[in-house]
């Protein structure tokens, strides 16, 4: 399921390339599946279609999938990049920032440490071969 | 006295247009009630709004008003058929459709102050359903096979004009092909309200129920003309006669849409679900972005079909060019009439 939301002040194209990406790290959609057209999706989430188009192109830009005129978009087979000295550096940037505003809303530190192990184990098993 | 065959024609033209009224006004009494729970006079409330004292009070109203201004309506019709004859009868149900509009307008705006925060979440399911045309490319191109068949019969046999001949293969076309288009819309261009559960498989019953409903009037459109081309000695006749039959085929599409409810809502919940839980994820059609509570115009949206606010069925987004060509290919058939009509007329005249 791919959720967004309007009044976010994220464009709502990287909501969508985000939801996505999402979706396939956690390998949801095997490589050769299709996704659904830009058309049909931007139907069901009743936003134009350029702004899916757009996310499409994104993740295509990034390896995820491969866009074919009427055919949609193709989940690729895509190789684990080899990650940078900048990475984990853009990685832990949003990272911080998240988890100050979860401590700021009255989140305990504990509960956000096991929050985050618990995401990146559940990854990693629907991901592991 | 009609191709020699006795027929009291004002006694049929007004057991029709009667059954026309009558047939409006049990529409526009019992639509509000039959529309999504959380959709009141085409504005989106709280799902229990219409029980509420607020909601019944602005139903009264409208149901008051209803009464009144058919009432005025019905003496317009009275009056405008003393004074000017029977051609005023057919105004009639489109006076009763304008005081009803006007009943409906006003409601809707007693209901706005109470409108629900539209939703910014939105959501889709990504693994999408198996979507067919309900009957398939065969049953689809059924209505066209008929109009070829028939044209070609009167063709060899040159027993109609060629001019009228013309026109029944252009007009019918167009309008098979717009009808058809649609029906594929109802298929591919229209999103789901919900994005799973009973509530999803509930909506698509009424999607394919009002897709196979719109084939059925494309059958009985060709069968109908072709009818009274390929028997033409009694043509009169045989339309007012086909008057009453297509009063009583509305009524029971009426019927079957309303046991349905819009969108499937008043059928019990069923068992077959393609996911676990239904989320009501809204028709995402703001508001806003209704004219006058009946027309969609929306340039962000590219959902070219959606649900109807105030009535059973779907509308188009006119904001989209596809709507403009749909609306085109129907208004062909009669346009394509009329011009026929007015050029013979005119020739007739020269001659």
């Amino acid at each position: 399921m791919l959720r967004i939301d309007l009044a976010s002040r994220v464009p709502v194209y990287e909501q969508i390339a985000n939801g996505l990406r999402a979706e396939l790290v956690s390998g949801r959609f095997s490589p050769g599946e299709k996704l659904p057209t830009v058309r049909t999706l931007a139907i069901n989430l009743g936003v134009h279609h350029n702004t899916v188009a757009e996310a499409y192109r994104q993740l295509a830009n990034e390896g995820w999938l491969e866009l074919k005129r009427h055919h949609g978009a193709i989940v690729r087979e895509r190789d684990q990049p080899e990650a940078g000295p900048d990475t984990m550096e853009r990685f832990t940037r949003p990272l911080r920032e998240l988890v100050a505003k979860g401590l700021a809303d009255g989140l305990s530190p504990s509960s956000l440490a096991r929050e985050m192990i618990e995401t990146a184990r559940g990854l990693e098993e629907r991901t592991a071969p | 006295m009609i191709n020699n065959v006795p027929v009291n024609i004002r006694t049929m033209v007004a057991v029709t247009i009667g059954g026309i009224a009558i047939l409006n006004a049990a529409i526009l009494w019992f639509m509000p009630r039959l529309t999504r729970p959380d959709l009141y006079f085409a504005v989106t409330v709280l799902p229990g709004f219409r029980d509420r004292p607020d909601g019944k009070v602005i139903l009264g109203r409208y149901r008051m008003e209803l009464i009144l201004f058919s009432v005025l309506a019905f003496i317009v019709f009275v009056a405008g058929t003393v004074l000017i004859g029977i051609g005023f009868a057919p105004a009639g149900p489109m006076i009763q459709i304008v005081a009803g509009f006007i009943a409906f307008y006003r409601a809707r705006n007693r209901v706005l102050p109470h409108a629900a925060q539209p939703t910014m979440i939105r959501e889709a399911e990504l693994r999408q359903d198996k979507r067919t045309i309900p009957g398939g490319w065969i049953a689809a191109a059924g209505p066209f096979v008929l109009v070829a068949l028939c044209a070609g019969y009167l063709w060899i046999h040159g027993s109609t004009p060629v001019h009228e001949l013309i026109v029944y293969v252009l007009g019918m076309t167009a309008n098979l092909t717009g009808l058809t288009v649609l029906r594929y819309g109802l298929g591919h261009w229209v999103r789901p309200v919900y994005s799973g559960g009973p509530e999803r498989t509930r909506e698509h019953q009424f999607r394919r129920t009002v897709a196979a409903i719109v084939l059925g009037a494309e059958y009985y459109m060709v069968i109908q003309s072709s009818w009274l081309l390929l028997v033409p000695r009694h043509h009169g006749l045989i339309s007012l006669g086909l008057l009453p039959l297509v009063l009583v085929l509305v009524l029971v599409v009426i019927l079957v849409l309303a046991r349905l409810g819009q969108g499937g809502s008043r059928l019990a919940a069923g068992e077959k679900s393609s996911t676990a839980s239904a989320v009501a994820v809204g028709d995402r059609t703001p508001d806003r972005y209704w004219k006058l509570g009946v027309f969609y115009f929306n340039p962000d949206d590219s959902a070219i079909v959606v649900e109807k606010r105030f009535g059973l069925g779907y509308s188009l987004n006119f904001a989209r060019p596809t709507t403009w060509g749909i609306v085109a290919l129907l208004l062909i058939a009669p346009l394509v009439s009329i011009l026929a009509h007015v050029t013979g007329f005119l020739v007739k005249r020269g001659a």
